[in-house]
């Protein structure tokens, strides 16, 4: 596991305020906090997590209340709460995937990584998770890794161990 | 062959480009649409094509519509529902992700339809790459004229915007979805008032799936009395299947609404037959929330004659011996495949995917998950059978969106068709954690012999 590091004040790139901007554009005058979701994609890609630092930081860039964010961030099962992996693995764990080998993908992947699921490599690079349907159930089985999200699919055990090769080497 | 309106053109290289999306007679409906015909004449179109909302619930698209209040100096807003979630479901991520102009082109006209000049389409945000290619779709198609102010020189004027949803199913659902869109967490709105009265930010809104709204494209096009001729009573067109499971060739496919089914899951023009030679179980036909059903009753009706893809063709029987068209999520299972252990699985993703709202839901869904988790690895009691049918009835009905019943049909119809299995589970739970119970003794599949593997 990766130790939870003490409060530290986070620092948002130029870029990235930039970003906001360009999102909080989309909504209607007055209505801005409808960029909240978007806003913290961008910044759990830069960030590779939500601090309540970071967190606190978007309430006060959208002049909303702290806990507006947190109740956000909670609910929703992209926004990652705690330090992760450099490559969080989501393996689709949902039926479709399931009646064509998505168990045996995600045993692969604890034999191969040697952790279970949710802990993280001891060099901080992998950890692999189920996740629920990702409407790509033709293709299966599946597993995605953000922040850009890329898929990969029709998965196999050597697929995967490629796949292990070339992020390591990336 | 059937006729295709939506992916005619999946095949053309370049297809996701504007250029080549025009020179294939793209974006003739904006055109046609916003110069030659009033937003009234529109929705008139939409109604006689007799289009039903391709996201599950199936309700008729230009009735929906028709109902939007238009209140003086209150906006309104056209919503597209892209937060494709139902096990089952990738049709609109395959839209998306081929021929994004087509849902971007039917935004227009439906925007155009409905006096919006703000639109949002939500994508679920593990969608990344398709947010990505819409966006830059979008880019296009302002650059062309299409969207932005006074398009096409008629005084029409809109933007159009993407939205990425944060990983959660019941954003699928309507008010749920606008929740979201306002920044929070994606809890359902008791109804009423209905989204076409207070949606987004309170104004009158219109949320239609992805399918939906490209559909509106051809219905422009050709007319819709034309898309009404296309597919079988009153499931009028055509309609994205996307197949999955133990099939020869899992994907994307469009049909012409009254296929027998029959024919979609063994002719090699379609899905080819069950892989590995293997005899088909069940199916689940229109995503994870419709009742699943044995072989026999997937194939034929109650009373012997085919069975077809349509709405009321699969609905035919009610529950006890149909299901439903839902949103085309066609799940096939093969001989192999143990109705137990896939009961528990959708149980335990209704279970997660549950907001906690109402408790009904939020108890229920993971009672049962509990309960199936318990029968597949043999620790189970014959009592137990009747206690899931006995949540599954108290959560049905009892909340305020539909993901209640959606949690609650696969379990009740699971234990209605394959009671024998779940018993199996509790008699033989040594043998069950090793083998699987194999077909359901009523399943009557097509002898292997006629099978067509396509291998």
């Amino acid at each position: 596991m990766l130790k939870v590091e003490e409060p530290q004040p986070v620092h948002f790139s130029p870029a990235l305020i930039e970003k906001f901007g360009e999102i909080v554009k989309r909504y209607p005058e007055g209505k801005h906090k409808s960029a909240l979701l978007p806003i913290l994609h961008e910044t759990q890609a830069e960030l590779g997590w939500l601090s309540s630092e970071a967190m606190d930081k978007v309430a006060a860039y959208l002049d909303i209340q702290d806990i507006e964010v947190y109740e956000v961030a909670s609910f929703y099962s992209m926004y990652f709460l705690k330090p992760q992996a450099k490559f969080v693995m989501e393996v689709c764990r949902t039926g479709p995937c399931c009646l064509v080998g998505a168990e045996k993908i995600m045993d692969h992947l604890e034999n191969k990584l040697g952790v279970k699921e949710g802990e993280v490599t001891a060099d901080g690079l992998f950890s692999w998770r189920g996740v629920e349907c990702l409407a790509a159930c033709g293709y299966a089985p599946v597993l995605q890794i953000g922040p850009d999200y890329t898929f990969y699919e029709n998965l196999t055990e050597q697929k995967v161990d490629d796949l292990i090769n070339d992020l390591r080497n990336k | 062959m059937g006729r295709k309106l939506l992916l005619e053109h999946i095949n053309v290289p370049g297809i996701n480009t504007l250029d080549v999306y025009r020179q294939n007679g793209g974006y003739r409906a904006v055109e046609k649409a916003l110069k030659n015909l009033t937003p009234d004449e529109v929705v008139e179109e939409v109604k006689k094509s007799g289009l039903r909302g391709r996201g599950g619930a199936g309700f008729p698209t230009g009735m929906k519509w028709s109902f939007l209040a238009k209140p003086e100096g209150v906006a309104r807003y056209m919503v597209c529902n892209a937060d494709e979630s139902e096990p089952g479901t990738f049709k609109d991520r395959y839209l998306m992700t081929h021929i994004p102009h087509a849902l971007i082109e039917g935004m227009i006209i439906s925007s155009f339809a409905l006096g919006a000049s703000t639109s949002y389409i939500y994508v679920r945000g593990e969608m990344m790459p398709q947010i990505r290619i819409l966006e830059r779709a979008i880019a296009e198609a302002k650059n062309a004229g299409f969207l932005g102010k006074n398009i096409l020189g008629t005084g029409y004027d809109l933007e159009l915007y993407v939205q990425p949803g944060g990983g959660a199913y019941i954003c699928g659902e309507e008010t749920a979805l606008l929740e979201s869109l306002e920044g929070k967490r994606g809890n359902p709105r008791i109804k009423p008032p209905f989204p076409a009265i207070a949606g987004l930010y309170g104004c009158p809104t219109v949320v239609n799936n992805v399918e939906s709204i490209a559909a509106v494209v051809p219905i422009i096009n050709d007319g819709g009395e034309e898309y009404a001729k296309i597919g079988i009573g009153r499931s009028t067109g055509t309609k994205l299947i996307s197949a999955s499971g133990n099939l020869v060739r899992p994907g994307v496919y469009e049909i012409e609404l009254g296929l027998p089914v029959e024919e979609f899951i063994y002719s090699d023009e379609w899905c080819g037959g069950i892989a590995n030679g293997k005899r088909l179980k069940a199916t689940v036909a229109g995503g994870s929330s419709v009742p699943v059903l044995p072989a026999n009753l997937t194939l034929k009706l109650a009373n012997g004659e085919p069975r077809l893809m349509s709405y009321e063709s699969l609905s035919e029987g009610g529950f006890a011996t149909g299901t439903m068209l839902g949103s085309g999520g066609f799940i096939a299972f093969d001989e192999d495949q143990c109705i137990v252990r896939n009961t528990w699985n959708f149980s335990r993703f209704y279970h997660h995917e549950s907001c906690g709202q109402c408790s009904p839901c939020r108890e229920g869904t993971g009672w049962m998950e509990k309960v199936l988790h318990r029968l597949e690895y043999g620790h189970g009691k014959m009592s137990d059978i009747d206690l899931l049918v006995n949540v599954a009835k108290n959560i049905e009905g009892n909340t305020i969106c539909p993901l209640g019943d959606a949690a609650a049909w696969p379990v009740a119809s699971a234990i209605r068709h394959f009671r024998d299995e779940f018993e199996w589970h509790v008699n033989e739970p040594a043998k069950a954690l090793k083998t699987n119970y194999g077909l359901a003794n009523y399943a009557e599949p097509i002898a292997k012999a006629e099978v067509t593997t396509g291998n």
